[in-house]
């Protein structure tokens, strides 16, 4: 076992750095603040100027797409380092990796034609994915989804409607899962499209978000104010853009959520308040009174300190398993139910640490970070929800890590 | 960086795994509960020739010159096992000796541990348990060519099993942070050395020491005289991150124990194990199990190469006391009634896991560590990059 990074790692972290000091300029924060979509996992911040320029200046350094083929755009590097890339500007707030983008699906599963197409401009930011998976009446049992394709020759035509679409309203295109197969199991008979949004009869409908009025601050975990519903009313698309084969959606599905979660963002929206209120503490007194002389909020500090090591440990394992071709069993469900559940017990702890200026918003007189704590106690137990919920990752921990047996089940409705 | 263990690593893993097996049945531990000594010299001799006393002592005193992650292994293994054997007592204090003693004491030391014909302990802790270096009272003071040692200490581990003891004395006043203490290395045959067992959890060997004008020469010192103190930090942080490897191997095992009979005890109509209820709490096992086995292998490396590792043995070990004991309570909870009887054996786990949990550091204390390191010094802090450190407040 190997805990430290190589040498050639800690100088890319230092150029990261040095580039991060020089290039995120106040102006540049402030087209972001204004533009912001509030800190999700993906890359759904939508781009001004000054941050489409910052992104070309990435790229121009090689850090975008690291660990990608250059054939398709990435610089044949290892994932280690993409993931340094990706926690430094993370840490910033700017999302250079590919999670959430759906890169690593089409990478895995996509054609020879799909992924020169795609990846190259995943990477650049020239496209971007909204995820078309929960439905009105199927969340954590997604493979009861409703959503119909229908061949019609070379083409499939769809109708149905998808929730929490959360970037469809800047996307180019929709990582769409949607049913061809409605006489099988119904893990059975589902397949995923790539659809581009300028697609007719695709109508997207704001959802708005309890980070809304006022807007969450920067850095917020899941402090996006907006997501959607989307709408696909007789939507006609070519064969190619079938991802994998069809009505076999559901396994490409899975693994491009589990390729998805993997790196920095997932871990790290998990832990920014761990190192947040340390360094608050550290350098803020409310009156006469700092927090930092309790002993009982110095004993929970250090408790949440080991959870969140944990969080980063587990990253890491996940790395070392994906380094050494990805073969999971359990572990990447493990670290989704631990890292989140610790980001709900930090925020929580931390509205017991500052009583009560721990409930004052972003622009309150008296806001703490502007109100990043506040916003984030909404925001945390979203990421226990989205992408698989806790429970069900527990579910997957406890039968594919443990092999115990699957036990009776409510028999819901049919499709 | 690659958290995974190499096929090496495995490779030990595996062999001592294998071995215990074999060689340690629960009749065996039981048996050891009630035994005058409370282990088997044979196996000692056995384990011996597995290289397992001295897999970190350097090669010129018969040891392996491996990194301290193997002991850890070897550990976890011993836990998974509950091998009766005081391996973990032995080791800690052989690795002091290994990294601060004299040619001369190494040499009068070490080839006996390596070869299984000798057991080590240390004394640490007197009436206030308290992890803190403040709270030695024990004096050792000096006449000629000797020093005389009276006061008592408490938890000595395996003290009726060991030939040597190395016990921290204060021979000058306390004043800031750890000055005024010194490591003695002291024959347990020693005139005026005597012992109280203590009736334990875990059933194991410890002892109240008493030191009633003990005398040892002056080649009995370990170090610097007055200046003991970071060495004995640092055998105390070994020992700690020791501790949790042999916690969690043992906590694995039972953990495993409440998996596998979860598959066959129907209930209801189906196993347990089938019920969420129950699956759940198989899961947060192993993902507290793991959490634990992360930051203990991270403070173990750190050791190996050279860096400091005072907060992260503090995490693993704060960690693991909370994570462990939920675990073999959880585990006695899957099992129901049979856990609470004498004649199965998951008592054997439960009761031994907790007791560790209650020595080297509590989490409190620990956590207090973890806090002064993050909030009392200045500086921003990032998770993943280094914690300042200072010296023990």
């Amino acid at each position: 076992m190997d805990f430290g990074y190589s040498p050639q790692q800690e100088a890319l972290r230092r150029d990261v750095r040095a580039f991060i000091a020089e290039h995120l300029t106040p102006e540049v924060v402030d087209e972001m603040e204004g533009a912001s979509e509030g800190f999700g996992v993906g890359r759904s911040i939508a781009r001004g100027p000054l941050v489409s320029q910052l992104f070309k200046k990435i790229g121009e350094r090689g850090w975008l797409g690291i660990s990608y083929p250059k054939e398709y755009g990435g610089q044949d590097g290892d994932r280690m380092s993409q993931y340094i890339v990706e926690e430094e500007f993370a840490r910033v707030n700017i999302a250079v990796g590919l999670a959430g983008s759906g890169a690593p699906a089409i990478l895995a599963a996509g054609t020879e034609e799909q992924k020169r197409y795609f990846i190259p401009k995943l990477i650049s930011g020239e496209f971007s994915f909204a995820l078309g998976f929960t439905e009105p009446q199927a969340g954590a049992d997604l493979a009861s989804l409703q959503c119909r394709a229908v061949r019609e020759g070379d083409e499939y035509v769809i109708n149905g409607q998808k929730m929490y679409t959360s970037a469809a309203h800047t996307a180019t295109h929709i990582y769409l899962m949607a049913r061809t197969n409605v006489d099988v199991p119904k893990h059975q008979g589902i397949s995923i499209f790539l659809v581009p949004m300028d697609t007719p009869g695709i109508t997207v409908r704001p959802l708005w978000t309890i980070q809304n009025q006022p807007r969450a601050p920067l850095g917020t975990t899941y402090g996006a104010y907006r997501t959607n519903e989307t709408f696909f009313d007789d939507v006609r698309v070519s064969r190619t853009t079938l991802l994998g084969a069809e009505n076999q959606g559901w396994g490409v599905g899975s693994m491009g959520l589990n390729l998805d979660r993997v790196g920095a963002a997932r871990y790290l929206i998990s832990v920014r308040r761990d190192e947040d209120i340390v360094n608050w503490v550290k350098e803020h007194r409310f009156g006469g009174y700092s927090p930092a002389d309790d002993p009982a909020i110095r004993d929970k500090i250090a408790e949440l300190w080991i959870e969140a090591q944990v969080c980063r440990l587990m990253t890491m394992r996940s790395m070392s398993i994906v380094e050494h071709g990805g073969n999971f069993t359990y572990e990447g469900s493990a670290e989704k139910v631990w890292s989140p559940e610790h980001g709900v017990r930090t925020s929580e702890a931390i509205t017991q640490m500052l009583g009560p200026y721990g409930q004052l918003l972003n622009g309150s007189p008296r806001a703490v970070e502007k109100g990043i704590f506040a916003h984030n106690l909404m925001g945390a137990f979203q990421s226990g929800i989205n992408h698989g919920s806790v429970q069900v990752m527990r579910d997957q921990v406890a039968r594919r890590g443990l092999g115990l047996p699957s036990g009776r089940r409510p028999s819901g409705p049919r499709q | 960086m690659d958290l995974l263990l190499t096929d090496e690593e495995k490779m030990l893993r595996h062999t001592a795994r294998e071995f215990l097996e074999a060689e340690c049945p629960t009749t065996l531990v039981r048996e050891m509960e009630t035994d005058a000594k409370g282990y088997p010299p044979l196996l000692w001799r056995k384990v011996a020739e597995l290289g397992w006393q001295g897999m970190a002592l350097p090669e010129k005193y018969g040891g392996q010159d491996l990194p301290l992650v193997y002991v850890g292994l070897i550990l976890q293994e011993a836990g998974r096992a509950l091998v009766p054997l005081p391996l973990h007592s032995t080791v800690a204090a052989a690795l002091t000796i290994a990294s601060e003693g004299t040619e001369a004491q190494r040499q009068a030391v070490l080839p006996a541990v390596a070869g299984g014909e000798s057991v080590l302990t240390w004394a640490f802790t007197e009436e206030d348990p308290r992890f803190l270096s403040e709270t030695i009272r024990t004096h050792a003071v000096g006449d000629g060519e000797h020093f005389v040692i009276n006061g008592r200490k408490l938890f000595v581990d395996n003290f009726v099993a060991a030939d040597q003891c190395l016990v921290a004395c204060r021979t000058a006043p306390a004043s800031q942070g750890l000055g005024g203490l010194s490591l003695f290395l002291v024959d347990t045959a020693s005139p005026g050395l005597s012992q109280i067992p203590l009736v334990t959890l875990a059933k194991d060997k410890q002892s109240e020491v008493v030191f009633d004008n003990v005398r040892v020469s002056r080649s009995s010192l370990i170090g610097p005289l007055h200046h003991g103190g970071p060495i004995i930090e640092r055998m105390l942080e070994r020992a700690t991150v020791l501790l949790c490897a042999q916690m969690l191997g043992a906590t694995r095992k039972d953990a495993e124990m409440a998996i596998e009979y979860a598959k066959y005890r129907v209930a209801f109509g189906q196993p347990i194990g089938a019920f969420q209820s129950i699956q759940h709490l198989c899961a947060d096992m192993i993902m507290w199990i793991d959490g634990g086995e992360l930051l203990t292998y991270e403070a173990l490396w750190k050791m190996d190469q050279g860096l400091r590792a005072s907060v992260e043995v503090s995490q693993a070990k704060a960690f693991c006391n909370e994570k462990c004991e939920a675990v073999v309570r959880l585990s006695q909870m899957v099992h129901g009634g049979i856990g609470f009887m004498m004649e199965f054996d998951l008592h054997l786990w439960f009761r031994r896991v907790s007791a560790w949990t209650m020595r080297l550091g509590t989490s409190f204390e620990h956590r207090a560590r973890i806090a002064h390191a993050l909030i009392d010094s200045p500086g921003r802090v990032i998770l993943g990059r280094s914690v300042p450190v200072e010296a023990e407040a």
